[in-house]
C-alpha cells in the first residue's frame, strides 16, 4: 500500500486569486489577472500558453515555500483537458486553406506543454509526466505522484491545472481556469504543513470549494490546497461526487 | 564505453512483472499476428497520405472504415476509440480472466495518447464553420477528450480500479509501463493493463508538416538521405501482472527529461542517455546485456544521430538496432506501447526485424542497423521513446 505523504508547499493561481490564502479566504483581489511565471525567462514566457504560464506560477510558489530547487524535483501533471484552448485554436486555423500551425502553437498544444516549459526553465533532466482522467484527475494524479514517491523516495511536485474551455466548447462545462501545486515528500521535513494519507474509493460529497468551482475538473485540487491554507484537517473528497468518488485523508501541521 | 548498471542495482533486487498477453493493430494489419508476419516479410503499412493536406507525405493508415463500437459505447465513438476497441479485442479474453481472477477493482488501467479523439473536434468544428452550430452528436467530453478514450478502454475491459490517461506525446505510451510498474510494484493492483492509441488527424500532419518533420515519402529511419518521419496510425494493449508467467518480463523503466528545447532533442542525447541508464539500471542490467534495440528512429536527420550517439554510449554497438517507423510510421502516443510489444515479438520469436529504408546506412551512424531481419535469441530488448518536452523514456524487457 502507500505510505504516507507530506505536503511541504503549495501554490495557487486563479483570476482573481493570485495565491492559496487569497483562495482560501475568498476575498479576490481584482489585480490577479495573469500569473506571474517570474520563473519563465522573457523568450519562454512570451511563448507560452496561458495553461502554462498558470503552471509555471504555482510550481514556483509550492517549490519556494518548501525551500525546494524546481530543478530537482519530478514534474507530475493532472489536467483533464490540457492545452484545449491552443488545440481548439489550431483546428480552427484548418478552415482556411492550406492552413498549417505555427511550429510553436503546435509544440504548445501537447498536453506535458507545461511539464517541458518547466523543465527547460529550471534546467530539470528528471522525469516529468502529464496525465487525464476527467472527473477523476486530481486523484490519479495524486496517485501517480504518491506512487513514484514510494517507488524512488525524495520529492514530487504535484501540479494540476485545467483552463476555461474555449469559445465554441463551453457548453461542455463552465468553469475558469485555475491551477494547483503541491509540494510533496516522501519523508516529514522541517518544512511540512500537513499529511496526505489513505487516498481511496470513497462515496463522497462534492470538493469541499465554493459553489462556483465545483465543475472545475481539479477543484479536488482547490480543496486540498484550501484546506491546507486554513488549517482543515479531516476526510477530503478529491471528486467525482458521489458513488465512483476518491478521497483522501488531510492531517494539517502533523508530521 | 558501454553503461554499467551492477552498481546502481537496487537494493531491494529487482521488481518484475510479465507481460501476460498482448494485442497489437496499425497499418500492417488488425491482428497481432498480420502484424507478426509483416515485420518478418519486411513489407512496410506507409501509403501516400488520404488526408486532405497541402503537401505530400506518407502515412500507415488503418482503413477508413472502422467496425463500430458496442451499441452502449455509441456516444463514445471516435475514431480513436474504435481503433483502441479493434486491437483490445486480441486481448479481450486474457483480460476477462484477470479480472475474474483478481476481481475488477484490482485491474487498473493505464491507456497512452497524444490526440485522443481531437480528429472528432476537427470534424466537428469543420461542420460548425459550414452549418453554423456544432453536430448534433458531438460530443467533447465523450469522444475529443482522453477520459472518452479512457472510458472506452475500461468499459471493454471491465476494469475497476484506479485508470488514468499519460499523455507526454510520442512517449506517452512506453511511460504508461513505468506507471503500471509502479501500481504492481505498491501492491494497489495485481493486474495493469497498459495501452495506447492514436489516429490519423489533421493536428498531427499539418503540424509536423510545419515543423519541416515529415519526408514526403515513406520515412527511412537512419539512411543518409533520411528527409523526414511518417505518421501512422494505431493501438497496442499489454497486460501485465506481477510474477506471472508469459512470453516475457517487463524488466526497468527510465524516465527523463532533456530540459533543452520544445521539439529539439538534446543535441548530446543527455536525455536519451538518462532515459536508457536509469531503464537498465532498473533492470539490474549491463548496457552490453542488451541484444535489440527497438531504436525511437524517427527518420529526421537530427533525431537519429542524436539517438545512435546515445546507444553507443549507453548499450555500445553490440546490439542489433532497427527502427519500425519504416514499417507502421510513428505511432505517436500508441508508438511506445507498439514498439515495446514489437520488443516482446522479439524476445518470443527471436527474430529481429529489418530496419526499414536504412539503406544506403547515414556513416555517421555507428550502431549495428538491421539491414536484413535476422534469426537470433533476443534476452534482452531496450525501446526507446521521445517526445516533445523533451519527454523521454526507455523501457526493458527480458525473456521468461
Amino acid at each position: 500500500m502507500i505510505p504516507p505523504l507530506h505536503v511541504s508547499g503549495v501554490g495557487l493561481w486563479a483570476p482573481g486569486f493570485p495565491d492559496a490564502r487569497a483562495f482560501a479566504t475568498g476575498v479576490p483581489s481584482p489585480g490577479a489577472v495573469e500569473p506571474p511565471a517570474a520563473r519563465l525567462a522573457a523568450a519562454l514566457r512570451r511563448r507560452a500558453s496561458s495553461l502554462t504560464r498558470m503552471v509555471a506560477e504555482v510550481a514556483a510558489q509550492a517549490v519556494d515555500q518548501a525551500g525546494v530547487d524546481l530543478a530537482g524535483v519530478p514534474l507530475v501533471l493532472g489536467s483533464a483537458l490540457g492545452e484545449i484552448a491552443c488545440a481548439t485554436e489550431i483546428v480552427a486555423s484548418f478552415r482556411d486553406e492550406g492552413g498549417l500551425p505555427s511550429p510553436t502553437k503546435f509544440h504548445n498544444s501537447v498536453h506535458n506543454t507545461a511539464v517541458g516549459y518547466l523543465s527547460i526553465a529550471a534546467g530539470n533532466r528528471l522525469g516529468a509526466t502529464a496525465v487525464a482522467a476527467g472527473p477523476d484527475t486530481a486523484a490519479m494524479a495524486l496517485l501517480e505522484a504518491a506512487l513514484q514517491l514510494a517507488e524512488c523516495g525524495g520529492v514530487a511536485l504535484l501540479l494540476l491545472a485545467d483552463e476555461a474551455l474555449p469559445g465554441p466548447l463551453q457548453g461542455w462545462g463552465t468553469y475558469r481556469s485555475a491551477a494547483v501545486a503541491l509540494l510533496l515528500t516522501a519523508e516529514p521535513t522541517a518544512r511540512s504543513r500537513a499529511r496526505l494519507e489513505r487516498l481511496r474509493r470513497a462515496p463522497a460529497d462534492p470538493p469541499a470549494v465554493p459553489p462556483e468551482w465545483r465543475a472545475h475538473p481539479c477543484a479536488g485540487g482547490l480543496a486540498l490546497a484550501a484546506a491546507v491554507e486554513a488549517g482543515r484537517s479531516g476526510a477530503l473528497g478529491l471528486g467525482p461526487a458521489g458513488e465512483g468518488g476518491w478521497a483522501v485523508d488531510l492531517s494539517v501541521g502533523a508530521p | 564505453m558501454p553503461y554499467s548498471g551492477s552498481s546502481m542495482t537496487e537494493q531491494a533486487g529487482q521488481f518484475t512483472c510479465s507481460v501476460v498477453a498482448y494485442s497489437v493493430g496499425n497499418a500492417l494489419g488488425a491482428t497481432t499476428a498480420e502484424v507478426a508476419r509483416a515485420l518478418e516479410a519486411g513489407r512496410t503499412g506507409l501509403a501516400p497520405c488520404r488526408l486532405d493536406l497541402p503537401f505530400e507525405t506518407a502515412t500507415g493508415a488503418l482503413p477508413d472504415a472502422l467496425p463500430a463500437l458496442p451499441k452502449a459505447l455509441a456516444r463514445w465513438d471516435s475514431r480513436v476509440g474504435r481503433i483502441a476497441a479493434l486491437v483490445f479485442d486480441g486481448l479481450a479474453g486474457p483480460v476477462a480472466a484477470a479480472v475474474r481472477r483478481w476481481g475488477a477493482d484490482r485491474v487498473a488501467v493505464v491507456v497512452g495518447t497524444s490526440t485522443g479523439g481531437i480528429l472528432e473536434t476537427e470534424r466537428a468544428l469543420g461542420e460548425q464553420a459550414s452549418l453554423g452550430r456544432l453536430p448534433d452528436g458531438f460530443d467533447l467530453q465523450r469522444q475529443h477528450a482522453f477520459h472518452g478514450l479512457l472510458e472506452v478502454v475500461r468499459e471493454l475491459a471491465g476494469a475497476r480500479g484506479p485508470a488514468w490517461v499519460v499523455s507526454t506525446a510520442c512517449s506517452s505510451s512506453a511511460k504508461v509501463l513505468g506507471s503500471a510498474r509502479r501500481l504492481l510494484r505498491s501492491g494497489l493492483a495485481d493486474a495493469v493493463l497498459v495501452g495506447g492509441a492514436d489516429s490519423l488527424c489533421l493536428t498531427t500532419l499539418r503540424g509536423f508538416g510545419s515543423l519541416q518533420a515529415l519526408s514526403s515519402r515513406p520515412c527511412r529511419p537512419f539512411a543518409a538521405q533520411r528527409d523526414g518521419t511518417s505518421i501512422g496510425e494505431g493501438a497496442a494493449f499489454v497486460l501485465l501482472e506481477r510474477g506471472a508467467d508469459g512470453p516475457a518480463r517487463l524488466l526497468g523503466v527510465g524516465e527523463s527529461s532533456d530540459a533543452h528545447h520544445m521539439s529539439h532533442p538534446h543535441p548530446e542525447g543527455a536525455g536519451a542517455v538518462a532515459a536508457m541508464a536509469g531503464a537498465l539500471a532498473q533492470s539490474g542490467l549491463d548496457g552490453a546485456a542488451v541484444d535489440y534495440v527497438n531504436a525511437h528512429g524517427t527518420a529526421t536527420p537530427a533525431n537519429d544521430a542524436i539517438e545512435a550517439r546515445a546507444i553507443v554510449q549507453v548499450v555500445g554497438t553490440g546490439a542489433a538496432v532497427a527502427s519500425t517507423k519504416g514499417y507502421t510510421g510513428h505511432l505517436l502516443g500508441a508508438a511506445g506501447i507498439t514498439e515495446a510489444v514489437f520488443a516482446v515479438l522479439a524476445i518470443e520469436r527471436s527474430y529481429v526485424p529489418e530496419s526499414l529504408g536504412a539503406t544506403p546506412l547515414d556513416p555517421a551512424v555507428a550502431v549495428d542497423v538491421v539491414r536484413a531481419g535476422r534469426r537470433v535469441p533476443v534476452r534482452y530488448a531496450l525501446s526507446n521513446s521521445f517526445a516533445f518536452g523533451g519527454n523521454n523514456a526507455s523501457v526493458v524487457l527480458g525473456a521468461p
